[in-house]
């Protein structure tokens, strides 16, 4: 496996699995949600952009 | 108009516009069971976006995630977590099943296990199991209408009725449009879904809080804590979020409706494609929560049933069109998954429960107007257990998404892993599903182990992917290597 793929696949996973300890918190308030909603919400745009360069590593620009 | 013609002329607008959409595709020609069950294989990437996506705004997302959030507060965020993480995971697997299910002919999630394991008996497991744990969530979508038609309609239209029309529609254009009405109407019923939510979402908290931040500053000043894990629960902490949040996403894609919605694609890259998009997709359901919220500061007294709250909020609040409006959308987040549960469950039934024992040989013509009838009786006995037993199915509808993640190992290692065995996936997916019943039914869900809260379909997964790998280990020959090879090649 191509450890740069590796890298963008376990990243989401490392974002909203294992760094759930130390983001458990209501303040600071961002965006107007609690930190805990916020960082949780974060996990859309950050596997959104690792699947998107993923993608762009399998397909290629021509997709379909 | 009075406020009750209102809220039921629109509800109604909804229903049947939407039956009408579905029942199109069937109208014009006669399907065969391929175009019937997995829509011909030939959905681009539009249709493919909507039935996938259309799969998370069921009758939870509308009344679970503000009702979770009303009575749970923190706990209830992992929802926003898990689906991304879950196309992270569908972006590797159902890319995978789809050439295999377009090269061999496979339509359901059982023809992909007696396939990949050359074993009929496995795949008739993999059926019951399937059926044991789709029942109790289409009976869910059903009690869920019956009680948003009955609410939104001002009582006017009791739950029993309502029931009764809404699903005698799903079932009508199932019967005739199969996965292509599906799909149609998923693309209606997500668009209204999107905005009754964020339209109420905004509004509410702007209305008595003068924005979202000032809502949640005041929740945090008159509950501290209720925001985070555990919220407004002793057990859902932060190990309880983690395994949570590892079995969901792994199990999303192990609900048997999903494989036929993989093998309706046209080709993989269409799923990998819409993998990237979905997640965005998923921004969509903090909106609930933002109600659910609102309505815990707002509503006095206390709701007895929190899943009320969306609803009772938009009644206190709005005029008969916005509780209409919540009321369509509302039905439309039931029957939609619901016409995609009946279809699949029959499709189950018909092709690897009947058409593997007594009915082998059943030519795809007869299979299709067997599944055809399937449906109807399906409809007809989620029906009668909702409104006869409406209580009895809940403890298998509690141990639904931990059951049906068991799949996980034999079917997601089974396409990567060439040493995986037939007596291997038996042997997990029973001490799995032994586990989950066990747990569950006993009440250890969360279960603690030193310390931690560790959700119980978590703890048999692990379980289950120990047992999996020493067994299929152990009884790998090179026999069983080279079948395995040849059946995900």
């Amino acid at each position: 496996m191509n450890p740069v793929k590796v890298i963008l696949t376990i990243i989401p996973f490392i974002w909203t699995i294992g760094a759930l300890p130390f983001v458990n918190q209501v303040k600071p308030i961002v965006f107007g949600l609690p930190f805990l909603a916020f960082w949780l919400c974060c996990t859309i745009p950050i596997s959104y952009i690792c699947l998107s360069i993923l993608y762009r590593m399998d397909v290629g620009k021509d997709d379909e | 108009m009075s406020n009750e013609t209102m809220a039921l002329a629109i509800i109604f607008a909804f229903v049947i516009g939407t039956t009408i959409v579905g029942m199109i595709p069937g109208m014009n020609k006669k399907m065969s069971l391929e175009e019937w069950a997995v829509g011909g294989r030939s959905f681009g990437r539009w249709l493919n976006w909507f039935i996938l996506a259309g799969e998370i705004y069921t009758a939870f997302a509308f009344l679970g995630g503000s009702g979770w959030a009303y009575a749970r507060g923190g706990p209830t965020f992992y929802i926003l977590g898990y689906g991304a993480l879950a196309y992270v995971v569908g972006y590797y697997v159902l890319p995978s099943i789809a050439p295999i299910g377009r090269k061999h002919g496979l339509m359901t999630q059982p023809d992909l296990v007696e396939h990949m394991y050359d074993s009929r008996w496995l795949g008739v497991l993999t059926a019951v199991i399937g059926v044991a744990f789709l029942i109790p969530y289409l009976q869910l979508q059903l009690t869920g209408l019956g009680l948003i038609i009955e609410t939104c309609s001002y009582g006017v239209i009791g739950r029993v009725p309502a029931m009764l029309i809404a699903f005698t529609m799903v079932a009508a254009f199932v019967y005739l449009s199969g996965l292509k009405g599906v799909a149609s109407t998923a693309v209606i019923k997500d668009v209204t879904m999107i905005v009754a939510v964020v339209f109420f979402g905004l509004w509410l908290p702007y209305h008595f809080f003068g924005g979202v931040g000032n809502m949640f500053e005041a929740i945090d000043a008159a509950k501290p804590g209720f925001l985070s894990l555990p919220g407004g629960t002793k057990n859902l902490d932060v190990s309880w979020a983690m395994s949570t949040l590892v079995l969901t996403s792994l199990g999303f894609y192990m609900w048997p409706h999903f494989s036929a919605n993989s093998f309706s694609a046209k080709s993989p890259n269409v799923l990998r494609h819409n993998a990237i998009y979905l997640p965005l997709y998923q921004i969509c359901l903090i909106f609930p929560m933002l109600i659910g919220f609102c309505a815990l500061m707002v509503l006095t007294p206390a709701l007895k049933v929190p899943d009320m709250a969306f609803m009772t909020i938009v009644q206190q609040v709005f005029p008969g069109w916005a509780l209409g409006l919540v009321g369509g959308a509302g039905a439309l987040a039931c029957m939609i998954p619901a016409a995609d549960l009946i279809l699949s469950t029959s499709m189950l039934f018909t092709r690897n429960v009947y058409g593997r024992t007594i009915g082998v040989g059943t030519p795809p013509e007869t299979q299709r107007n067997i599944a055809r009838v399937v449906v109807l009786v399906l409809t007809a006995v989620a029906l009668a257990l909702a409104i006869l037993t409406p209580n009895m199915l809940v403890n298998l509808l509690l141990t639904g998404y931990a059951g049906v993640t068991q799949f996980f190992p034999m079917i997601v290692l089974g396409l990567y892993w060439k040493r995986a065995t037939k007596v291997g996936a038996y042997c997990g997916v029973i001490v799995g599903e032994f586990l989950v019943f066990f747990l569950m039914l006993n009440k250890m869900d969360p279960l603690g182990i030193m310390g931690l809260n560790l959700n119980a379909g978590f703890v048999a997964l692990v379980c289950n992917f120990v047992v999996f790998t020493v067994v299929s280990m152990a009884t790998s020959t090179p026999a069983t290597i080279e079948q395995k090879t040849k059946a995900i090649s």
